[in-house]
């Protein structure tokens, strides 16, 4: 498996969990009646905490795999990454786009602010999950620019 | 975007250039093993440029490395 495939498993994997966990527990615990001071704190500390956790997994791992294999991870991406890299983010731009005139369009005329924010968060969420799912399946199934 | 009708003799070549590994050809063109793998099992299409370099490697013609596979359409 190429050394970029791996991190892209890594980094899709990590986001999947982190994220899954903050928009449970935001969902579950998350009190919008509260006054917009400690609700921001709130919501604040549990967004910090999960990026923060996932931040310093995706350190540690990435450092072990590249130290397990030095040479791939030096490397410069070649051609082939680039081309897989650069299909994903262009695919992955229209997503996000998508995301965001729901957010910065539609959103802004029923919904409060901090679902606003929310949702801003899961659109880049879901666009950066579209960029390491294609990715990934660019290495697996081939790639034909 | 489906998988282009391009067949290519790397494996072979390589085998005739006294067993080259897949990472000492990648090494030579400036590409990864797993490219160079990709490659040869028609997972990944390579540009004109690497295509010459491959070439280049093995001292052949580019249509001896690689071949495009007509598919005649029947009347």
């Amino acid at each position: 498996m190429a050394f970029r495939e791996k991190i892209a498993w890594l980094t899709l994997g990590s986001m999947v969990v982190a994220y899954t966990i903050y928009f449970s527990l935001l969902a579950a615990y998350f009190d919008p009646g509260l006054p917009a001071g400690p609700r921001t704190v709130q919501m604040l500390a549990l967004f910090g905490g999960v990026t923060i956790v996932q931040v310093v997994l995706i350190i540690i791992v990435s450092a072990v795999m590249g130290y397990r294999a030095q040479r791939e991870a030096q490397a410069r991406p070649d051609e082939r990454d680039r081309a897989i890299a650069r299909r994903a983010g262009s695919i992955a731009y229209y997503v996000l786009m998508a995301g965001m005139v729901l957010v910065g369009v539609v959103m802004p005329f029923s919904e409060p602010g901090w679902r606003i924010t929310n949702a801003a968060l899961a659109a880049l969420v879901i666009a950066e999950a579209t960029r390491y799912g294609l990715i990934i399946l660019s290495y697996r199934r081939g790639w034909h620019g | 975007m489906a998988k282009p009708p391009i067949s290519n003799d790397i494996r072979t070549l390589r085998f005739l250039a006294g067993e080259m590994t897949q990472a000492e050809l990648g090494e030579r063109i400036g590409v990864t093993r797993q490219t160079i793998a990709a490659i040869e099992a028609g997972k990944y299409s390579p540009t004109l440029e690497a295509a010459f370099r491959i070439a280049r490697v093995f001292g052949k013609p580019l249509e001896e490395v690689f071949r495009w596979e007509d598919q005649q359409i029947q009347p």
